[in-house]
């Protein structure tokens, strides 16, 4: 077997080596807590605040507005869930609004403020994945404590208007969050001209390792934490804090953003020539969210009449590596609600496959995804129709 | 180039026993996990979709350097092996899903898989051999499990490998631990239905068909002439030859003679009233070709763990699938719904569900 390929960027990012040599010291000799006073606690304390510093640059933000956390879930879950909780106080603002094709991340929060007394609101969204700009207007008016739109939806890469929706949300009072996971590197983010009030990015998926996500929150916004203890990163959240990851963080958040304009044209060339070989071989191949304008990253493609569980596993065994929907704690695949929340039908909806490009990508890489793609899905409807 | 085998791996000692022994035979093994059904909640102990199997199905293949997937064929199970288990009950009979889920889920959709993935080989850790393309018995006659494999597609036995067919219960957990396998080695053998994991099979009736089913509502006990002497909560809840749950006060042991949907009635008898002499089989599915006809001796077992007795192939239909069967001796509680399995020796000729007793000894028509 040629060496196999990896198309599954979203999903993770190999930590790159600038990334890894920036962290290193932090795991040797400059291992202090940066809460302690002595010296090897102001080393720790010099990186964790330059860190917080050089990811704040790379948002628009001040250090102060930057959150280290564990992940992105976790940025996700403190932006909804501590907002709502912190404007329980007002009164009158007890709804949380937010799209069906967000992350599980996302979704999962919305789900537990639903239980904690809130209303769970969820925005229309077209065939393509944006959100209608009308169903915005009905459902985030002064009765609702946070709205929450992701950037680059992570299934199918199609951009929202973030622009527009922070800008409304704000003259309506609502705190504005938006899962820039997938956007981040991808999209031109600058928290002085987008009013958003909180942006959630993660580590892992631009280069850092996994266990590490940040959270913007711009001053003067509402928010309670959702752990307790020291008083740690203003008692935001408390822990002792992840001194190396969080270095690996912004080193490779400086990196995606001065590499942006070159890689997403790169991406995009390649992307573009996936597609087309791929609808060149396989001409009723569904490119979903194709009529939207999307990051450059990733491709979602349903060959009708094929499952994507039988094909991820036939792409495996031939070393392409790639994913679908989302995985139960099984991990068998289920459906995913992002297809189904945009109107594909079930069967389309079944033989989904996203691609997503990223640092591994390649020329070669994408030729070889072009034939061999077409190649088992030709086989998959022979043997389906057999 | 080494031949791919895909081996449906439940995280039992059998199925990884075999896995690890195709791997040491040389084989490109992917071990699979299939996902057949979600309790979600209702089982605590058991979260979603038999975790722990497929936790110790990965975990054998981590070991063993194979690929390990899951593969989701719950909707085809719950219409192939679910649905019918349920509707079986409601009519009276008692089924074996785990014969469905070979013919249907394990030798009909996993080998769609097998092919999708360019798998020569289809495994699993079934007590049972194939020789010559023919299905035997399994090695060890206490393990034997050809009796839940007559329904398979006949061409499927020469993609078939079961590596454990040929070694006993013993051998296999030996087998394991010279291989490291400690984790599942001791592993107890699940004695439940996969998909009643509280071995109460009404709960699954009554998830399916509603609490108020006729099969779960109350109905007369009676004797044969129609005496009624009890009352009993739901027919599903007996099966023929069973005496647990049955009224006493009789001069001797009463059993289960029939069930009688129609008027939800459970007949009892006593053991001589159990005594059948032969039996109308459906479904019929040959393993062997040419077919057996009409006038064959042949052996029959009527329930796994029973003898298979000496019989003569009355009636055969080829048309309707549909064979009747005269047993030499007497044979106890031919139940409904159970397999009637026809051997020559060790080798398994073929099967069917047995539609009723024939308390008469049938005879061939002229």
């Amino acid at each position: 077997m040629p060496e196999p390929v990896y198309f599954d960027h979203a999903a993770t990012t190999p930590v790159r080596e600038e990334v890894f040599a920036a962290m290193q010291p932090f795991f040797g000799p400059r291992f202090g807590n940066p809460s302690s006073m002595h010296r090897w606690g102001r080393e720790a304390r010099t990186a964790l605040d330059e860190a917080r510093e050089r990811l704040g640059r790379c948002l628009g933000a001040s250090p102060d507005e930057i959150v280290f956390t564990s992940c992105g879930t976790e940025a996700d879950n403190m932006a909804l869930i501590g907002v709502w909780r912190a404007r329980r106080g007002e009164g009158s603002r007890n709804a949380a609004v937010s799209t069906p094709i967000e992350h599980k991340a996302v979704l999962g929060a919305l789900h537990e403020i639903a239980k904690e007394g809130g209303e769970e609101r969820l925005l229309m969204v077209d065939s393509a994945g944006r959100v209608d700009a009308s169903s915005f207007d009905a459902l985030v008016r002064d009765d609702t404590a946070v709205c929450s739109v992701m950037w680059v939806n992570n299934e199918l890469g199609t951009l929202q208007d973030v622009q527009t929706m922070a800008e409304r949300a704000r003259s309506r009072g609502v705190v504005f969050h938006t899962d820039a996971v997938q956007a981040f590197g991808k999209v031109d983010i600058d928290a002085r001209r987008t009013p958003f009030d909180l942006l959630s990015i993660s580590g892992h998926k631009i280069g850092a390792p996994k266990g590490i996500g940040a959270l913007f929150i711009r001053r003067g916004t509402p928010m309670e934490p959702l752990l307790f203890g020291g008083s740690q990163d203003r008692g935001r959240r408390p822990g002792t804090e992840n001194v190396a990851m969080a270095v690996g963080l912004a080193r490779a958040a400086e990196l995606a953003v001065a590499e942006r304009d070159e890689e997403c044209r790169r991406l995009q060339a390649l992307r573009d020539r996936l597609e087309s070989t791929i609808l060149a071989r396989v001409p009723d191949a569904v490119i979903h969210g194709r009529e939207a304008a999307r990051a450059p990253h990733i491709s979602n493609i349903s060959v009708p009449g094929t499952e994507s569980e039988s094909m991820l596993i036939a792409l495996d065994l031939r070393g392409v590596a790639c994913s679908a929907g989302s995985a139960c704690q099984s991990g068998s695949i289920t459906p995913s609600h992002v297809l189904e929340a945009i109107g594909v039908s079930t069967d389309v909806a079944k033989a989904a496959i996203r691609f997503s490009l990223g640092a591994l990508s390649t020329e070669a890489g994408v030729d070889r995804v072009a034939e061999v793609f077409p190649m088992l899905a030709e086989k998959a409807r022979r043997l389906a129709t057999a | 180039m080494r031949e791919r085998v895909l081996v449906a791996m439940s995280g039992g000692v059998d199925s990884s026993v075999a896995a690890a022994l195709l791997v040491r035979q040389g084989y490109d093994v992917v071990g699979a996990t299939m996902k057949l059904f979600c309790h979600g909640d209702d089982v605590p102990d058991r979260p979603c979709c038999s975790l722990d199997s497929v936790n110790d199905a990965r975990r054998i293949c981590e070991q063993l350097g194979i690929p390990h997937y899951v593969l989701n064929l719950e909707s085809a199970f719950g219409r192939d092996v679910v649905h019918d288990f349920v509707d079986e009950y409601a009519r009276g009979r008692t089924p074996i899903p785990c014969v469905r889920c070979n013919t249907f889920t394990k030798f009909r959709d996993l080998v769609r898989r097998a092919d999708a993935m360019d798998a020569r080989w289809i495994a699993t850790g079934h007590y049972a051999r194939v020789l010559d393309g023919a299905l035997h018995r399994g090695l060890d006659p206490t393990k034997d499990q050809s009796y839940f494999l007559w329904g398979i597609d006949r061409r499927v036995l020469s993609r078939m490998l079961l590596p454990v067919g040929a070694q006993t219960k013993a051998e296999t957990r030996t087998v394991a631990h010279q291989l490291g396998l400690e984790l599942i080695a001791e592993k107890r053998e699940s004695q439940d239905i996969c998909f009643v994991p509280d071995g109460d099979h009404t709960r699954v009736i009554a998830r399916t068909l509603g609490a108020d089913t006729p099969s779960l509502a109350h109905g007369p006990i009676m004797l044969r002439d129609g005496t009624v002497v009890g009352e009993h909560a739901g027919y599903a809840r007996f099966t023929v030859g069973q005496r647990r749950g049955l009224p006493g006060g009789f001069p001797e042991p009463m059993f289960v003679v029939a069930i009688e949907p129609s008027t939800r009635a459970v007949v009892i008898g006593p053991r001589s009233e159990l005594l059948g002499r032969g039996a109308v089989v459906r479904e019929v599915n040959w393993l062997v070709d040419p077919a057996p006809v009409a006038g064959d001796e042949v052996r029959v077992q009527i329930r796994h763990r029973s003898r298979a007795v000496a019989g003569t192939l009355v009636r055969v239909s080829s048309s309707e699938h549909e064979v009747e069967v005269a047993l030499e001796e007497p044979a106890s509680a031919i139940s409904p719904g159970q397999s009637c399995v026809f051997y020559d020796g060790e080798r398994v000729l073929g099967g069917g569900v047995i539609e009723r007793g024939r308390r008469e000894l049938p005879v061939r028509a002229a």
